[in-house]
């Protein structure tokens, strides 16, 4: 059976959707057959006569009981089966099993970056998988709401600041296909897209090798072991001036829940509903020097190790005294 | 009670048959009026007057689309425009037309009234609208919004400065749609005719009704929405931006929780249009009275639970979008027993295809395709993907086009007569009928499958994919029809003015109050209060609806329904 919307299959829940949407497409088609098809023969059939005295009336009738019964009956019955059927697919979209592949796509005006486990740098406007293989996206913004939509995957989520959202699909067809922004983002929404490239899964270890990855799977918190950071003489007050700089488009210094991208840090050494850090160590400075020495890739998110961000061992001192200093109030 | 305790006892009936004298300046008479009849005609002019502005808007837009690189206007320019064509269209036109136009007309002489229950909150109410309208499209001289009418924040905080000015004539606006919908609310509860019982109410009466609860409720969370936007903008007091600690997504709740009963609003009240229009050209009682009415008041309560079905893509967290679905799906069923009703309404009746009853028959089956496209939507999946692309453009259109506007101009045609008390031209109105419902198909029912095949909305260019330029040149040609159509409306008004025949009090021999006194109106309406006798469909019914002599003090006698012919 052809696609219904015209629009090629390339992944796992399109196919449902489209089952959904065939069946929402018959069901309506006939309903708008039978109302316009009644009104037609109704206004031809009941016409006023050219020749009609003026008090010419119709059939006076009020009501119907039986027919009001089953036209009540019958719309509700197919809402539920609608519903039920809705019900299912949404939660098989929801509930796809296995994440092989964790990929983090950023919004920003106007463009999607894109960042996979133990790939340090963001990559721009092309996000490419490994075909039948689950894949979760989580999606979330630098600046503004976007969308991230692709219509041959039939899923879409919005990319809101301060917000994770997720989608996961499992390619089925290997080929290119676009990502459009759905939400208006700014002047020059219009153009925000990037592609979705589908590859093998031969390909997609050659392309994920030549951007600096290791392996095709991954998605687990990695920190390697850490080489310990002279925390000694660290200043609260440069601290403070470069997290304005480097970390604040994606940290705020709320508690743990304000996330923009990552948690909040205002209090990561006294928060009692998180005793331990995102990568499960206890939060002494230490380790929280750790994760900005080393960076972190897991399902909250990949944070830039201290080589991407361009900082040294003299600035995570500075940092980590500055969320002490936070976190003592 | 104050009566009766003065030394100088007057009769309850004397008091009712006092009459206010006219005003006689000009500047009372017609600027201030406290008239109903003259506010409701103010808001149809005024309605009209930025619906040819917000309908030339929609042209710019389709001129731009006409090609898929952006040639015509900047960015920019396209962003405002198409923003400030849905925002006047939604509060400028649709909204004051159904309800402050012919809500004011119409309503208090059905019921019986000499005005509204607050005058001269009503004359307040009026005049918030044009200052609302001009500060709205002043807005252009200094950047006009550009976030769409739905001003999403963190963009919207970004957006030029007209936005602050939209916050300020939308919260404007909406202040008058409250005390509109409170005045409605008291007019129809505590004035109705001797007589009128609520099942004696013409339909259209009940759907002002339910439009009136809706606004008095829905509106108020716009506007705290509103001023939080304008506070954010205006003076940084973080409510929606995450940096700040804000969230954008209380703004997407508090909108919708306006917003989707605001489409209600803009519906209902086309709902009581033509259920009052089937019955006289049908010459049959509605079909399912009372079904009709409580179906409005029911979808009137469903409106308030279904405002999330917005934002299933934006991160509700999945458990929750269940309920908003299938609270969504539930409105289908009143929606069809009205359909439905109206459908029975035209069986076995003695159908005369005037313009009005043309155009309420091009509601009914273009509704109910923008009903049909609502359900599809409504399921989670398929929304997943049309949502926020040309599919949704498309459905909401064949709801307020297809719909508001198609009862709009059903209603011009219906009571013009009444209000001007002369006649259009039938032949001018038919031809207004027929290109306006074609080309009204074939301009958006392209955009269904633009949609569905990858073009979004709130875009000034686009990728050539599956014909994408061709089906929007076939939308473009098709609006610059549909823009002409509404040119034979207005050539229709000025031929009537002109030409028109004299139309008598009751040119289409319906049974409601407003056709029982002379065309246009006297200042007072009715000269004494009429008591209702009966139903107000029931043509084979030999008792009159009312009887305008009324005798003071007795009840209304009770009315026993002729048994309908055998069928």
């Amino acid at each position: 059976m052809p696609e219904p919307l015209g629009l090629l299959e390339a992944a796992d829940p399109a196919g449902q959707v489209d089952t959904l949407f065939r069946f929402l497409a018959v069901v309506g088609s006939i309903i708008m057959v039978y109302v316009t098809g009644y009104i037609i023969y109704f206004v031809i059939a009941f016409r006023r006569p050219k020749n009609a005295p003026a008090n010419h009336i119709g059939v006076q009738i009020h009501d119907q009981p039986v027919l009001e019964f089953w036209w009540t009956v019958i719309p509700a019955v197919l809402v539920a089966s609608l519903a039920i059927a809705s019900v299912q697919i949404l939660g098989s979209i929801n509930n796809t099993a296995g994440d092989v592949l964790t990929v983090e796509s950023i919004g920003y005006q106007f463009g999607f970056a894109f960042r996979y486990p133990k790939i340090a740098n963001p990559i721009p406007d092309e996000m490419h998988v490994p075909v039948n293989t689950p894949i979760t996206v989580y999606v979330t913004s630098r600046d503004v709401i976007h969308g991230f939509w692709v219509p041959e995957v039939r899923l879409k989520a919005d990319m809101v600041p301060g917000i994770i959202n997720t989608i996961r699909f499992t390619p089925t067809r290997i080929g290119t296909y676009p990502i459009i922004c759905t939400s208006f983002c700014g002047a020059l929404h219009g153009k925000m897209a990037a592609k979705l490239v589908i590859d093998s899964q031969q390909d997609f270890a050659k392309w994920y090798n030549a951007q600096g990855g290791k392996g095709t799977t991954g998605g687990t918190g990695g920190n390697a072991a850490g080489v310990a950071v002279a925390l000694q003489g660290g200043k609260v007050e440069a601290g403070q001036a470069l997290f304005g700089q480097k970390c604040s488009a994606c940290h705020s210094v709320g508690p743990y829940a304000q996330k923009i991208v990552g948690p909040g840090l205002g209090h990561i050494f006294d928060d009692s509903a998180h005793p331990k850090l995102v990568d499960g160590d206890t939060p002494t400075p230490q380790n929280v020097a750790k994760i900005l020495k080393n960076g972190y890739q897991g399902d909250i998110g990949v944070m830039p190790s201290s080589q991407a961000n361009a900082i040294n061992n003299a600035d995570i001192a500075n940092l980590v005294a500055y969320l002490v200093s936070l976190s003592k109030h | 009670m104050a009566v009766a305790s003065t030394t100088t006892t007057v009769a309850p009936h004397a008091v009712l048959d006092h009459i206010h004298p006219e005003p006689t300046s000009f500047i009372r008479k017609y600027i201030f009026s406290i008239d109903h009849k003259v506010i409701g005609i103010q808001y149809m002019i005024t309605g009209m007057i930025f619906f040819v502005f917000a309908g030339l808007l929609a042209e710019l837009i389709r001129v731009q689309l006409m090609h898929n690189d952006g040639r015509f206007v900047s960015p920019e320019t396209y962003n405002q425009i198409y923003s400030m064509h849905g925002s006047a269209m939604v509060w400028m036109v649709i909204i004051p037309l159904v309800t402050g136009g012919f809500g004011n007309y119409v309503m208090p002489l059905q019921i019986g009234a000499r005005d509204v229950a607050f005058p001269w909150l009503n004359l307040a109410a009026f005049w918030m609208f044009p200052v609302a309208g001009l500060l709205l499209f002043a807005s252009f001289a200094v950047g006009a919004p550009d976030a769409g009418w739905t001003e999403y924040p963190p963009v919207s905080l970004q957006g030029p400065e007209g936005t602050s000015l939209w916050c300020v004539a939308i919260f404007l606006i909406g202040v008058s749609s409250t005390i509109t919908g409170i005045n409605f609310i008291v007019t129809i509860v505590k004035m109705r005719a001797p007589g009128m019982t609520f099942t004696r109410m013409p339909l259209f009466v009940w759907s002002q009704l339910a439009t009136a609860g809706l606004s008095m409720i829905a509106t108020t969370a716009l506007a705290g929405a509103l001023l939080a936007l304008f506070l954010e903008r205006t003076f940084g007091i973080p409510f929606y931006d995450p940096r700040h600690g804000g969230s954008p997504i209380l703004w997407q709740h508090m909108f919708w929780f306006y917003s989707h009963p605001a489409v209600y609003i803009m519906i209902l009240p086309a709902f009581g249009i033509i259920s009052e229009i089937f019955p006289t050209f049908a010459r049959k009682p509605i079909f399912g009275y009372k079904m009709i009415a409580f179906s409005s008041v029911a979808i009137a309560l469903l409106g308030f639970m279904v405002w999330a079905h917005h934002m299933f893509t934006s991160g509700l967290v999945p458990w929750l979008q269940l309920p908003f679905m299938i609270m969504t799906m539930i409105v289908a069923i009143p929606t069809g027993i009205k359909i439905f009703s109206w459908m029975a309404t035209l069986w076995g009746g003695s159908i005369e295809l005037s313009p009005a009853m043309l155009f309420a028959i091009g509601f009914l089956i273009t509704f109910t395709f923008g009903g049909v496209t609502g359900v599809f939507l409504s399921a989670v999946p398929v929304d997943l993907h049309a949502h926020g692309t040309y599919f949704v453009v498309a459905h909401f259109h064949y709801v307020l086009y297809g719909g508001s506007v198609f009862g709009i101009f059903a209603g011009v045609y219906y009571w013009w007569p009444k209000i001007t008390g002369r006649l259009m031209s039938e032949t001018l109105g038919k031809w207004h009928f027929w290109v306006t419902f074609v080309a009204f198909n074939c301009t958006f029912l392209p955009m269904h499958w633009l949609g569905l095949q990858g073009m979004p909305r709130r875009v000034g260019v686009y990728a050539d994919t599956h014909d994408a330029v061709f089906w929007n040149q076939v939308a473009s040609i098709s609006s610059f029809f549909l823009a002409a159509a509404t040119l034979l409306l207005f050539a229709n008004m000025i031929y009537s003015f002109v030409k028109g025949k004299k139309a008598g009090p009751n040119p289409w021999g319906a049974r409601t109050l407003e056709w029982m006194i002379p065309s246009p109106p006297p200042y007072y309406n009715f000269k004494k209060v009429p008591a209702v006798l009966a139903t107000p469909y029931d043509f084979g019914n030999p008792l009159p609806y009312i009887g305008l002599e009324r005798t003071a003090g007795a009840e209304a006698p009770a009315v026993t329904r002729t048994p309908a012919p055998a069928h």
